[in-house]
């Protein structure tokens, strides 16, 4: 899968897909895997929604891992600006470079009355490759390898941010006066994550394939937890499944996703005796609740009589997997 | 990758191969299998269904049609879950569409693969000009008032039988307000479906709280820059600035900024004046409400519907809550038809535009009981939902503990509304001020986060009548 690392992704099929998402660990059902391959073999990236705690940065994570390629992220929050998020001028070096230039026995920009009579010369020579700093979407944009750029939560960035990205995902290109066009040579792959919490530009919806990732089903759950958590016994793990999905169906400010499951497995394994396999119990339940919800009204909720229709889940979970 | 497909690309559906298939494969009966006609095949329906994706209020971006070619052509057309997954991935962009979606694929497979088929695609006898992509539901629209009469009453039968059953089970109750609170059973509305037309009459109008409430929830909704200053980042503040410089001699260290405080409020209040809402709400309260709202909000709209709408916002200028209960009895403004809700909002679109814009906040104030085509209220509320900053919907109905927004209008409804809350009194007010305040007008709110409805103490008894 490594011989020839730029033709990778662009030749995967959707079985290379589902080894790669093997070999990291990622259960993905025919949907995920069927729209990543789409996404490669078209070359466009991917928008991918869904609840916090789905797995949609790690899905860009584990495609990277699986390809052998450069994992690049950029994450996105409110007053993100180009600079950040494309490229800055090192002025430190550059201001130290332009006094080196100006004074006594200067080397690198020659002498003082030479920047003053050749001020474009001078400006080439602080505006020069050696005092860019590159940042996420421009390396994403110069590196050669095959490398994947996460752009993580972009609903946290404002709409003109938006406005920055459209340029880099329709044509993979992007302007730097100073140095003119930077155009990929291959495009990377791009998954692009939003939690919905506001709504992105038609502009960038146009340029995208859309996957939404939703909760995963019970028996998805449990492959997961067996992957990512060996430890703990699998009919608790079922259990633990059982549970997590019967809160789903709550009216819950922040319903669990996958990453609080595995967080609440891991828990559950820790504080539990070498051995010990079980039936969960409510001690253990209210003892590391707080890894599975994350609001206060949340745990709140789970009162007794929620606690009882939770052990019900749990135990019709764990006859199944038995 | 080639932009176009191309003619030996595609797969085939069936068992045998190429060579020995029939239709359009066979058309230029040479025994040469007729790619052309299968290419044209394949994106004449792509077309068809993208086109009725869009006539059903789908968001699908300008060029997803030549994304989805380019996608089927990757993926064939030997696996259905893997076409629809493919499709999907190009066709919709937002979670609420796919339904929508899901409701279309059936049709557009159906005449997909029939077309690559030997029968040629499967016209339906009441294929129109977009095929069988008609919602499978769909009720032919009525030729006659004689028609539309019987669907009514029919639709009559369907709420007493079906979606009525959640409107006795959970619905028709006065609420928490402070009647609630003097008689331990609450009053429950008697549901004309059509209704009837009254005058306007209402006791005493005297709510306390309510001034408070709704100053909260003019702030938890203030949107708009107010005429005040506040800190900032949108203009240099020179007095601050200069004023600072005194302790520096006179020089200026630092430029402070400031901008408009966000105070203001733009809504649009649609209130649903049928009688199931009017026999179940407080009709003190509400004049109460919209009376503030007019009042106190920079730029507000308010209009009445039942089985249409009109505007009756010059109404409630008026001094005193008798007065406007006066000007709306002088406007002929009349309480208790039946229910038209999505036709109510294609009115307010195309006759008054305006009214709605990205920085309203919209409140549709209505039970959800639908009395006309449900597929218009979703098309509609979908479409409100993309022109207004927020929608929120208010029903009396919802101060019940076990309500549940089940009944087929409200259902259709609520994926196109920010919040559904409960109407009934002031502390419904400063509920919706509570969850607006944390968590925003985008973010998880509504009545099912209401934590009045955990608590078993505040409940009113639901009596069932007819």
């Amino acid at each position: 899968m490594t011989a020839d690392r730029t033709a990778t992704f662009a030749d995967a099929t959707e079985a290379d897909i589902r080894a790669a998402f093997d070999a990291e660990n990622y259960v993905a059902g025919d949907e995920i895997s069927t729209t990543v391959s789409l996404a490669l073999r078209l070359g466009k990236p991917l928008l991918v929604e869904g609840e916090p705690g789905a797995g949609k940065t790690e899905l860009a994570k584990v495609l990277a891992g699986g390809f052998d390629a450069d994992l690049i992220r950029l994450q996105c929050y409110e007053g993100l600006t180009a600079e950040s998020a494309l490229y800055e001028w090192n002025y430190t070096k550059q201001l130290l470079a332009v006094q080196a230039a100006s004074g006594p026995g200067s080397g690198a920009l020659g002498t003082g009355d030479r920047t003053e009579n050749d001020p474009e010369r001078a400006g080439d020579s602080v505006f020069a490759e050696e005092y860019l700093l590159e940042r996420p979407l421009l390396r994403a944009l110069r590196d050669d390898g095959p490398r994947v750029l996460l752009i993580d939560e972009v609903d946290r960035a404002d709409e003109a941010f938006e406005a920055l990205l459209l340029e880099v995902l329709s044509d993979f290109q992007v302007t730097v006066p100073e140095l003119g066009t930077v155009q990929a040579t291959t495009p990377p792959v791009v998954v692009i994550t939003s939690n919905r919490t506001r709504g992105l530009s038609d502009a960038l919806k146009r340029r995208c394939l859309y996957l939404h990732v939703s909760p995963p089903s019970l028996e998805k759950e449990r492959a997961i937890l067996e992957r990512k958590v060996p430890e703990l016994d699998g009919r608790v793990a079922a259990e633990l499944c059982g549970m997590a999905s019967r809160l789903r169906e709550e009216p819950l400010l922040k319903p669990p996703g996958a990453a609080e499951t595995i967080d609440w497995a891991r828990a559950v394994a820790a504080l539990r005796h070498d051995g010990v396999d079980g039936s969960i119990d409510r001690d253990e339940i209210r003892n590391t609740l707080g890894c599975l919800l994350k609001e206060v009204e949340d745990i709140e909720r789970v009162d007794d009589d929620l606690l009882v229709t939770l052990l019900d889940a749990a135990e019709t979970a764990r006859a199944e997997a038995d | 990758m080639a932009d176009e497909p191309r003619d030996d690309e595609f797969g085939i559906p069936g068992d045998g191969p190429a060579t020995e298939r029939i239709g359009p494969f066979e058309a230029n009966g040479s025994g040469v299998p007729d790619f052309v006609a299968a290419r044209d095949h394949v994106r004449d329906e792509l077309v068809r269904f993208v086109r009725a994706l869009r006539r059903a209020g789908a968001d699908v971006p300008a060029n997803a049609a030549t994304t989805a070619a380019r996608a089927l052509v990757v993926v064939g057309f030997d696996d259905r879950d893997r076409v629809r997954t493919a499709l999907q991935a190009c066709l919709v962009t937002d979670r609420a569409d796919r339904t929508t979606f899901d409701d279309l694929f059936d049709e557009f497979w159906r005449r997909l693969t029939a077309g690559l088929d030997s029968g040629g695609p499967a016209e339906r006898a009441d294929d129109g000009p977009d095929g069988g992509f008609a919602p499978l539901d769909a009720s032919p629209a009525s030729e006659n008032a004689e028609e539309t009469e019987v669907s009514a009453e029919e639709n009559d039968e369907t709420e007493d039988t079906g979606s009525g059953r959640e409107r006795w089970d959970h619905g028709a109750v006065v609420g928490r307000g402070e009647n609630a609170a003097d008689n331990e059973e609450a009053t429950t509305a008697s549901y004309s479906p059509s209704g009837r037309r009254t005058s306007v009459s209402v006791p005493g109008i005297a709510n306390a709280k309510l001034d408070e409430t709704f100053r909260e929830l003019t702030g938890a909704l203030a949107e708009l820059a107010g005429r005040r200053w506040g800190r900032g980042d949108d203009t240099p503040d020179v007095r601050r600035a200069l004023r600072a410089s005194v302790g520096t001699g006179g020089t200026v260290v630092d430029v402070p900024e400031r901008e408009r405080r966000r105070t203001a409020v733009q809504a649009c209040l649609l209130v649903d004046v049928s009688r199931s809402v009017l026999d179940v709400l407080d009709r003190s309260f509400l004049i109460g409400f919209l009376r503030r709202a007019t009042a106190e909000w920079r730029d507000v709209r308010v209009f009445f519907f039942d089985e249409d709408l009109r505007e009756v916002t010059e109404s409630f200028d008026a001094r005193s809550s008798q007065a406007a209960l006066d000007a709306l009895d002088r406007g002929e403004a009349e309480w208790g038809g039946g229910t038209k809700i999505g036709e109510s909002l294609a009115q307010l679109r195309t006759s008054s535009p305006e009214a709605v814009s990205r920085e309203s906040a919209v409140f549709v104030l209505s039970d959800g009981l639908e009395m006309d085509d449900v597929d218009t209220l979703e098309r509609e509320a979908a479409q409100l939902s993309r022109r207004a900053g927020a929608v929120f919907w208010l029903n009396p109905l919802a101060a019940s503990r076990e309500y549940e927004p089940t009944a087929r209008g409200m259902a259709a409804a609520l994926p196109y509304v920010d919040g559904l809350f409960a109407f009934a009194g002031p502390d419904d007010l400063a509920e919706i001020a509570r969850q607006l305040d944390r968590r925003g007008q985008h973010g998880r709110i509504g009545y099912e986060y209401d934590p009045r409805r955990t608590e078993s103490n505040q409940h009113s008894t639901i009596h069932p009548t007819s």
